[in-house]
């Protein structure tokens, strides 16, 4: 049922939205300043996301051919159809890149939740102490940038400066190049999600606990029972934040690299594209590979906003 | 896990590309045409450290041919992929670096021209096999810099404390390796490193690879020929017996172990004395360069590893400034004495192979006086590959993704060699090459 009425009141929304503006806003005059307004945005939005991606859409249809003689002097781009796309499509490498990246998504997302929704209630508790410091050091990693976060931990794996038994653990291994490179990134963003559920769990009305306090509930019980739950619409956010962020994974593996054998030029998708676009000088291909992973983030985004919102919904009913 | 969307990298990209027109502006401007009274400014992208030596020291001399040095954003692959994408746009500086194996793929894209109607005869300073580097099908597209032949390196206190000398074959080399190992199992007489495609591709050379040749139009690859499966079987031995380490080269792994005498040996190249400091700067005085070992006793055939040459973009206005520049810098005494004190570059140019300049060992290397001698003789050994494919910056990343994949997960190395190969071979088709087979 909840279900139902949450499709029946987005729509109403919906509605709402595309209604025509002189509805609602019948006194509205004939007036720049709104253009004025948004202009900034749109232009910037034109100038840095619109038209860069129709130049992209645009390359990902072409192919550069040489001329004829030895070293093929006077290049020219030609129409390619939908060969670079059925190339990346039909790249074991592609595939192979889009495994590895749900790997660490399998691992990374789930730490990541649980990790932010374990400190946000342990911050909340009531005998909690320390609270801004130690909210501050759960956030702080997130302040610094993925390229020396990676580059730190990188010392931190190999064997001749590691202070975390690098010498015993082998952090570049085959199976555990997957765990180093999650943990550089969960560690990056745990602090930030658990800011999110944090502020979530502390505007939930207080007299919740206290009444399930007077009712014997343990500090534990509330939390579990009682948080939880509410935060539950704040969780699927930071999951819908989870996972387009393992989607465009790159800083972590692409700074590892160079320390050892384990990762290669085409280790995720978006690395494949950056090596096609810049290293193998394919930008037509990169292009290809870029729309297709837009494509599939979108459908990602859709797919954890719908299922959460599902989750959600049967839990606050 | 996070951040940067491709929207911030095509933003990041665009604001980079406006600053670098910004930046490269000066030599479209001055588009007019070159009375003799009028100061020529020319743009010229290099990044050796150094360089501005060599720079000042033209500008105080030609007041009316005025370079501006930049250093590019990114090196190797990463300049000359811009060069080809700016190329079009015709914002390259006037001149540039170009390492040898990149130079067809400029020529390819028409990025850099021929400049034979401006340079002198090349053929009596410089060798056949320099030239080879930058004449191809009868134009010259650059003045060699330097030659880069492949020499070992080695820890001569750990060797003289082993009753070892420095092997002059590859089967000593293997059989020291064995005895190093054994007697401290911490040493490695050195690294197989997967993030130079260019070491082993010297390494190939040495053995008698020819990873393209050509023949009228038509390209033949031959990545995975015979010579080369030797040298990558070769190697796999050693991995396999634990005697040589898979670890990558410049690593902070790799400078600890080089530091600390983990690591006592290193097939390098000419220019390792330049790169010493910053990775085992505390043993400095203790390593001895020698003979690469050969494949047959007495054999002195090695390849290289680097070098470059200055080209003139297909941008400038101005080329025959640019390549009286260019003939200047690399086919000059003065200024290779100046590049030879600054950056210890060893001169392609025949008659600065005996410059006094030369008689000074690299500052790392004091217990070497004789240095330079060594590399004269083993720069007149040097075998290189018949021609660099078009597309050798496909070849170079496959190297690195195969070969680490079959280090990591212990599979042949020769079967990485098909990898490369095929990919090689596969690009050059889509490009639009004529290839053989």
């Amino acid at each position: 049922m909840a279900i139902v009425e949450d499709e029946a009141a987005a729509r109403t929304s919906t509605a709402r939205v595309v209604a025509p503006p002189t509805a609602r806003r019948p006194k509205a005059r004939k007036s720049f300043l709104p253009v004025a307004l948004v202009a900034p945005a749109v232009v910037l939005l034109v100038l840095f996301t619109v038209a860069p991606a129709i130049y992209a859409l645009i390359l990902s249809f072409l192919q550069m051919k040489v001329g004829s003689g030895l070293l093929g002097g006077g290049a020219t781009e030609v129409f390619a159809g939908f060969a670079n796309y059925v190339t990346t499509l039909t790249s074991g490498e592609f595939w192979a890149g889009l495994g590895r990246m749900l790997i660490v998504a399998l691992i990374g997302v789930p730490a990541t939740i649980f990790f932010a929704t374990l400190f946000a209630l342990c911050l909340d508790a009531k005998r909690a102490r320390l609270v801004g410091i130690t909210r501050l050091a759960i956030f702080l990693p997130y302040a610094v940038p993925g390229v020396v976060a990676s580059l730190l931990w990188g010392f931190m794996y190999l064997p001749a400066t590691s202070p975390i038994g690098g010498q015993i653990i082998n952090y570049f291994g085959t199976t555990g190049i997957f765990f180093s490179v999650t943990n550089v990134a969960v560690w990056g963003v745990v602090g930030f999600n658990m800011v999110i559920l944090y502020t979530a769990v502390r505007s939930l009305p207080p007299d919740l606990f206290e009444a399930a306090q007077l009712d014997g509930a343990s500090e534990f019980q509330i939390a579990v029972r009682i948080k939880l739950p509410l935060i539950a619409p704040a969780i699927t956010m930071v999951a819908l934040f989870s996972v387009i962020g393992a989607l465009q994974l790159f800083n972590e593996p692409t700074t590892l690299k160079p320390l050892a054998n384990a990762i290669s030029s085409t280790w995720v998708p978006l690395m494949r594209v950056y090596t096609e676009a810049f290293v193998n000088n394919s930008i037509y291909e990169g292009a290809a590979s870029s729309f297709i992973l837009i494509i599939m983030t979108v459908s990602a985004t859709v797919l954890v906003n719908v299922v959460g919102r599902r989750i959600a919904g049967r839990e606050t009913k | 896990m996070k951040k940067p969307t491709l929207k911030h990298v095509g933003a990041a990209v665009g604001v980079f590309a406006a600053a670098a027109m910004a930046l490269t502006g000066c030599s479209a401007s001055n588009s007019s045409t070159a009375d003799s009274n009028q100061v020529v400014h020319l743009t010229f992208t290099n990044w050796d450290g150094g360089m501005q030596a060599a720079v000042d020291q033209w500008n105080k001399a030609n007041p009316k041919i005025q370079i501006t040095l930049n250093k590019p954003s990114g090196t190797g692959y990463t300049l000359y992929n811009k060069l080809i994408t700016n190329n079009k746009a015709g914002t390259n500086p006037d001149i540039t670096e170009v390492e040898y194996q990149a130079l067809p793929a400029l020529i390819s894209s028409n990025v850099v021209i021929p400049l034979d109607k401006y340079l002198p005869d090349l053929s009596k300073n410089f060798t056949k096999s320099s030239l080879s580097q930058v004449q191809f099908q009868g134009k010259t597209y650059g003045v060699p810099q330097n030659i880069c032949p492949m020499v070992f390196f080695y820890r001569k206190d750990v060797f003289d404390s082993l009753g070892l000398t420095a092997p002059t074959t590859w089967d000593e080399y293997a059989k020291d390796a064995a005895i190093i190992h054994a007697a401290n199992p911490k040493q490695y007489i050195g690294n197989f490193t997967s993030t130079d495609p260019g070491w082993f591709a010297g390494l190939a050379q040495q053995a008698g690879a020819n990873w393209w040749t050509t023949s009228g139009n038509t390209w033949t690859v031959g990545i995975n020929d015979a010579a080369t499966k030797k040298v990558a079987d070769y190697w796999q031995g050693l991995v396999t017996q634990g005697v040589v380490t898979p670890e990558p080269s410049w690593t902070p792994q790799w400078s600890t172990d080089m530091n600390s005498g983990n690591i006592v040996g290193w097939v390098g190249a000419q220019w390792a004395p330049n790169q010493f400091p910053s990775v085992a700067k505390d043993t400095a005085g203790k390593w001895v360069a020698a003979t690469l070992p050969a494949w047959t006793a007495g054999d002195p055939t090695v390849g290289i590893w680097g070098g470059e040459t200055e080209a003139v973009t297909a941008n400038s206005k101005y080329p025959a400034q640019a390549a009286k520049f260019v003939n200047w810098l690399n086919n000059s005494n003065e200024a290779m004495t100046t590049l030879i004190t600054q950056a210890q570059v060893f001169p392609a140019a025949i008659a600065a192979q005996s410059l006094p300049a030369l008689k000074t060992p690299p500052p790392f290397m004091p217990n070497q006086p004789d240095y330079n001698t060594l590399m004269a003789t083993a720069a007149k050994n040097v075998r290189t590959f018949q021609i660099w494919g078009p597309d050798a910056n496909v070849t170079f990343d496959s190297y690195s993704n195969a070969f680490a994949a079959a280090l990591q997960n212990k599979t042949p190395l020769s079967a990485a060699l098909d990898v490369m190969q095929s990919a090689t071979v596969t690009d050059m088709k889509k490009l639009g090459f004529k290839v053989a087979g």
